[in-house]
C-alpha cells in the first residue's frame, strides 16, 4: 500500500459501498500466495455484489473472489490483489424442488449445508473434493474441484445446469437454465467451472441432483503390492459392478486414512440392496485373489478429505487410467522420503500426492522430477499446493497447450482490463 | 433514414460476397474438383435439413482432410462468402442450412473411426461418423457410445457435437457434452487447433464445454475425442398402459421421486398409440390415452429391483397393465412402437413439425394439457411421443402444407407451446437446438445481457457472421425472409418480455 494513488482509489471504494453497511472483515485471514487484501467486503445479495464490482472496476482496482477460502492455493501466484470480494454473504437455497430433482442457490452457500439440506429429501449433489468444510459452492465450481465419487458421478461440469454470474464491470449475465436438459445458447457456465474466478463472478447455480442411494457402505482391502490393489478395482470397474468410488492408496496414504500399512484399494459400495450385497460378494473374491486383506472402513472417506486438502506441496498427475497404477507406484518409490502420501483415482487416471518436501530446492526437485515422469507416460502435473518461493518460479498449471491463444482472447473478451485475479490462471492469464 | 443500430449480441456482419467461377477454382484446388458441387441439380438435396425451411447454398465441398476444410474455410473468407457447416442433415431446427447462401462444407466423406482405445474408453472420430456405427464398431470391446438420437441411424458425431444431441437414453447419462472429451477444430479464420483431449483434468477454460452445442457457429470440429461406457449387464424394459394422460404424467414424477432414475422413460399418447399399432400391430391397446416406455440398466440385481418397484409405481399410479421384457427380442418389440412413431404418423398427415421443448418434470401434466388445447385451438392434430423422464416434450403437429394457410397455423402454433415452456421455467430446446428456426425465442429466456456474454465467446473463437450467419441467435438485419421470418412474426405477436429469471 505504499502507492498513494492506489490508496486513494482503495478510499474511493471503501466511500462507494459504505452505503451497503457491509460487515467488517479482517484482510489478514483473506490472503493469497502472500498478497493480502486492502479491503475485504462480504455482500449478501445479488446486486450488492454488482455494486461491489462495479465501484472496484470504477476505481481500477483489482478483485479476487472468496468463497469459504478452502482453494486459495490454488493456481500462479496473482500480480495484484486489492480488494477480495467474500461471498458467504450469498447464502440462500433458492428453489429445490425434490420432484424435479434439481436445485438453485446462491454461490455461497456452503457445500455441507446444501448437502444436508438436499439430505434431508434423500437426494444429493454427487462431488466430495477433499478438504474441509469451508468450501462454498461457488468456491468449488471455480476451483473445480472433485473427490473419489467422480468414478461413477463425473465431475461439477455433469451435474450443472446453469449459472447466472457478474462481470467485472459489476454487470451481469445468465447461461444455461433450471431445466435437466437445455441447448438454448453457448453453454458460457461450463467456461466459469475452474476459472478461479478470472472470467466472472459466479453468483447463482442451478444443479441437477442424484437420489441417494439406499445401501452405502466402504470397504478397504490391503494387499501386497499396488498391482494387486489395482486389480480389484479394475475388476469391479470391468464388472460394472455397483461401486460409485474406488481409490487406490498408497501404503503412507492408507495409514492415514484407514490405518492399514500397505497398498490399498478403497471400494465405496452404493446402490440398491441386491446389488450391493452382489457386489461385496464378488469384492470378496477379488480380494482373495489378490491376496489382499478385507476391512469395513466407514470413517475412511472423512479421514480421505482431511488427508488430502492442500499439504506444503500438493501435485495432481492425470495420465490414461491405463497407466495410473503404474505412475502411483513410481511416484510412490521415488518420494517415499518426502513423506508422499498418494491417491489414485485410477478409473479416470487422476493421480494426487501431498508432500512435505525438506525445503524449497527440494520441492522444485519434487515437481520437475514429477513432471518429468508423468510426461513420460503421456500425462502431465498441475500444482495444486506449493511453497510460495517455488511458486514463483513456475506455471502451475504447467506448459500451455495449443489453444491457450483462444484462452488469452477469451479472458481479453471477459476481462479486457485483468481485474479479476490476475496472472492466476494458466499461462498466467 | 438512419440504420438500425446492431445489437450487441450479434458478433460482426452478414458477409455480402459472392460464389463467383474464381472461389470454386480455389475450393476445387482445395477438395479437389470432383468434390465441390455447383449446379442446381447437385445443390438441390443440401437446401433441405429436417425442418420446414429451406435455403439454398451456391456451392458444397466435401473435405476429406482437416486440412481441406482449413483451405475451403480459408478460400470463402478470402471472397467474404459464408461458411455453413454440414453433418448428415437431419438436424430439426435448420441448423445446417445455408441462410443467406454461401458455401456449405460437408462432413460425409470424413468418417474414419480414427482410434478406439477400449482399455482406457475412448474413442477419436472423424465427424462424419454415424453415430450408431461408432456403437456398433466398439461393441465388440463391450463398449457403446451413449447418446443416442432417435436419427441415430443417419445423423453424424459431428452433428450431435454442433446440436449436443441428446436421445432416450440422455435421463441417466447426460447428452453429448456429457461425453465428449476433446475436439480438433478448423477456426473460422482456417486455423487447425485442439481444444480439451482425453481427461477432464486437463488445465485451462474448458474450450470443448464451450464448444459443444454451439450449432456450428464457432468453427467445424475435424476429429473428436468420445467416452465409451461399458455395455450393461442387464436391461429391463417395462410398457406400462394409462387410461389417463394425467395419470402417465403423473407416474413418470412418482418414478423420479421415488429416487429411481431409469435409463430412459419415454410417453407416448393416443394418436401415437393408434398410428403406431396400425402401422406395425405391437400390441398397443388402441383405447389407451398413454403409454410409458422405461428402461432401466444396470446389474441384473439392481435391474431387477427397479423394474419392481417401478411396476409397482405405474400400478399405483392408475395403469392398467404393466408388461416386462427381459429377453433382446422382447424388448425390441417394446421399443419397435416407440421407433417408428413418427414415420407411422405419415399414414395420417403428409406433414408433421416436430417440436422440442423442456419443461420442469413436475410441470409435465399442465403443460403437456395446454399444449394440447393450442393444438386444438388452431384445429391442428398433435401427437405427442417424447423423453418424459427429462420433462423433454416433443408435440408433433400434423399438417399438410398443400392446404393453403396452415403452414403458417402450425407456426403460430409452435411459437405458442415454445412459450408455454418458456413460461412454466422450461427451454426452447432439449437437443435439437435453436438454429433458425427459433432464434426469435431466444430473447424470451436470455435478455441482451445474456447475448452479450455469449458473443464474446464467439469472439474469443475469431468466429464472426461470416461462419453459419443467422443461427442460434435471433435475426438481425441481413438475415434475409426464409420461413424464420414467419416465426419470428409469430414469436412478436406472443410478446417478448423477459419472463425467464
Amino acid at each position: 500500500m505504499s502507492d498513494p494513488a492506489i490508496a486513494s482509489r482503495i478510499d474511493g471504494f471503501a466511500a462507494a459501498v459504505s452505503h451497503l453497511q457491509l460487515p467488517v472483515v479482517d484482510s489478514g485471514a483473506f490472503v493469497v500466495d502472500g498478497l493480502k487484501p486492502a479491503t475485504v467486503v462480504c455482500p449478501k445479495s445479488l446486486s450488492q455484489l454488482q455494486e461491489c464490482l462495479s465501484e472496484a472496476h470504477n476505481q481500477r482496482l483489482y478483485v479476487t473472489t472468496i468463497g469459504g477460502g478452502a482453494h486459495l492455493h490454488l493456481g500462479n501466484v496473482p500480480d495484484a490483489f486489492d480488494v477480495g470480494v467474500c461471498t458467504p454473504g450469498l447464502d440462500r437455497i433458492i428453489d429445490h424442488e425434490p420432484a424435479d430433482m434439481t436445485v438453485t442457490v446462491e454461490a455461497g452457500v456452503r457445500f455441507a449445508d446444501l448437502q444436508s439440506a438436499l439430505g434431508e429429501h434423500g437426494q444429493f449433489l454427487p462431488l466430495d473434493p477433499p478438504g474441509d468444510d469451508r468450501a462454498t459452492v461457488g468456491g468449488i465450481l471455480a476451483a473445480n474441484v472433485s473427490g473419489p465419487l467422480r468414478h461413477r458421478y463425473g465431475t461439477a461440469r455433469d451435474w450443472l445446469l446453469g449459472t447466472r454470474v457478474v462481470h467485472a464491470d459489476g454487470t451481469t449475465s445468465k447461461s444455461g437454465g433450471r431445466v435437466v436438459k437445455n441447448v438454448s445458447g453457448y453453454d458460457l457456465h461450463k467456461l466459469y467451472v475452474g476459472s478461479l474466478g478470472t472470467l466472472a463472478v459466479i453468483a447463482e447455480v442451478t444443479f441437477k441432483l442424484a437420489p441417494l442411494p439406499k445401501v452405502d457402505r466402504t470397504v478397504g482391502v490391503a494387499c501386497p503390492s499396488p498391482a494387486a490393489a489395482q486389480s480389484i478395482i479394475s475388476a469391479a470397474h470391468e464388472r460394472g459392478l455397483a461401486v460409485v468410488a474406488a481409490e487406490l492408496l498408497s501404503p503412507p496414504a492408507a495409514n492415514a486414512v484407514c490405518d492399514r500399512g500397505a497398498w490399498t484399494a478403497l471400494l465405496r459400495v452404493a446402490g440398491g440392496a441386491a446389488a450391493a450385497a452382489r457386489t461385496m460378494d464378488e469384492i470378496g473374491d477379488y480380494a482373495a485373489l489378490a491376496e489382499g486383506e478385507l476391512t469395513d472402513e466407514p470413517a475412511a472417506w472423512e479421514r480421505w478429505r482431511g488427508a488430502f486438502g492442500p499439504a506444503p506441496l500438493s501435485l495432481r498427475a492425470s495420465v490414461a487410467p491405463s497407466h495410473a497404477a503404474a505412475l502411483a507406484e513410481t511416484l510412490d518409490r521415488r518420494f517415499a522420503g518426502d513423506a508422499g502420501r498418494i491417491t489414485a483415482t485410477s478409473t479416470a487416471g487422476l493421480v494426487r500426492m501431498n508432500l512435505s518436501p525438506a525445503d524449497d530446492v527440494r520441492a522444485s526437485a519434487i515437481i520437475d522430477h514429477a513432471r518429468e515422469i508423468a510426461t513420460q507416460r503421456g500425462g502431465f502435473v498441475v500444482v495444486d499446493a506449493a511453497p510460495l518461493a517455488v511458486k514463483k518460479q513456475i506455471d502451475v498449471f504447467g506448459p500451455p497447450r495449443s489453444d491457450i491463444e483462444i484462452m488469452r482472447r477469451l479472458k481479453q473478451q471477459f476481462d479486457p482490463e485483468r481485474r479479476l485475479s490476475p496472472g492466476r490462471f494458466m499461462g498466467r492469464i | 433514414m438512419a440504420e438500425e443500430p446492431t445489437p450487441s449480441y450479434v458478433a460482426g456482419e452478414i458477409p455480402h460476397g459472392a460464389v463467383t467461377a474464381a472461389l470454386i477454382g480455389e475450393l476445387q484446388a482445395a477438395v479437389g474438383k470432383r468434390y465441390v458441387l455447383s449446379t442446381p441439380d447437385e445443390l438441390l438435396s443440401y437446401e433441405y435439413d429436417a425442418t420446414i425451411d429451406r435455403a439454398r447454398p451456391q456451392a458444397v465441398v466435401l473435405p476429406e482432410t482437416a486440412e481441406q476444410v482449413a483451405a475451403a474455410v480459408r478460400a470463402a473468407r478470402r471472397f467474404d462468402v459464408p461458411v455453413v457447416p454440414r453433418g448428415a442433415g437431419t438436424g430439426i431446427s435448420g441448423g445446417a442450412l445455408a441462410a443467406v447462401g454461401g458455401v456449405v462444407v460437408a462432413l460425409t466423406r470424413m468418417r474414419r473411426i480414427i482410434e478406439v482405445d477400449a482399455e482406457n474408453r475412448i474413442a477419436v472420430v472423424e465427424p462424419g461418423v454415424v453415430n450408431l456405427d461408432l456403437s456398433k464398431a466398439v461393441a465388440k470391446h463391450g463398449l457403446y457410445y451413449a447418446p443416442d438420437p432417435s436419427s441415430q441411424r443417419a445423423c453424424t458425431i459431428g452433428g450431435n457435437v454442433a446440436e449436443n444431441a441428446g436421445g432416450p437414453h440422455t435421463l441417466a447419462v447426460g447428452s453429448t457434452t456429457n461425453h465428449v472429451l476433446g475436439l480438433e477444430l478448423v477456426l473460422a479464420d482456417g486455423e487447425i487447433v485442439w481444444v480439451g483431449g482425453r481427461t477432464r483434468d486437463l488445465p485451462g477454460y474448458d474450450l470443448a464445454g464451450g464448444f459443444v452445442g454451439s450449432e456450428g457457429t464457432l468453427g467445424i470440429a475435424t476429429k473428436i475425442a468420445v467416452r465409451l461406457m461399458r455395455l450393461p449387464e442387464s436391461t429391463r424394459t417395462l410398457l406400462a398402459i394409462f387410461n389417463r394422460l394425467d395419470d402417465a404424467s403423473n407416474a413418470v414424477s412418482a418414478i423420479i421421486a421415488a429416487g429411481i432414475v431409469p435409463s430412459a422413460l419415454e410417453m407416448m399418447d393416443k394418436m401415437i398409440i393408434h398410428a403406431v399399432e396400425q402401422a406395425l400391430h405391437c400390441g398397443y391397446p388402441l383405447d389407451a390415452e398413454a403409454v410409458l416406455l422405461i428402461e432401466v440398466e444396470g446389474l441384473e440385481e439392481s435391474t431387477a429391483e427397479q423394474a419392481g418397484d417401478i411396476d409397482r409405481i405405474c400400478c399405483e399410479s392408475g395403469a392398467r397393465e404393466v408388461r416386462l421384457a427381459v429377453e433382446q427380442a422382447d424388448r425390441d418389440l417394446l421399443w419397435a412402437g416407440r421407433k417408428s412413431s413418427l414415420s407411422a404418423l405419415g399414414r395420417y398427415f403428409p406433414n408433421f413439425y416436430v417440436l422440442d421443448g423442456v419443461v420442469p418434470r413436475t410441470r409435465l401434466v399442465e403443460v403437456l394439457r395446454a399444449s394440447n388445447a393450442v393444438a386444438e385451438k388452431y384445429g391442428l392434430a398433435v401427437a405427442n411421443v417424447f423423453h418424459a423422464g427429462d420433462g423433454n416434450l416433443h408435440p408433433n403437429l400434423l399438417f399438410d402444407e398443400r392446404v393453403p394457410g396452415t403452414t403458417a397455423k402450425v407456426l403460430q402454433a409452435g411459437a405458442e407451446i415454445m412459450r408455454l415452456c418458456v413460461d412454466a421455467g422450461g427451454s426452447i430446446t432439449g437437443e435439437h437446438g435453436v438454429g433458425l428456426e427459433k432464434r426469435d425465442f431466444m430473447a424470451w429466456l436470455f435478455d441482451d445481457a445474456d447475448m452479450a456474454a455469449m458473443a464474446r465467446l464467439k469472439r474469443a473463437f475469431g468466429a464472426d457472421e461470416r461462419f453459419n450467419p443467422c443461427k442460434a441467435f435471433p435475426a438481425h438485419r441481413g438475415c434475409g425472409e426464409v420461413t424464420a421470418a414467419r416465426i419470428q412474426r409469430a414469436a412478436a405477436q406472443i410478446g417478448d418480455e423477459n419472463v425467464y429469471v
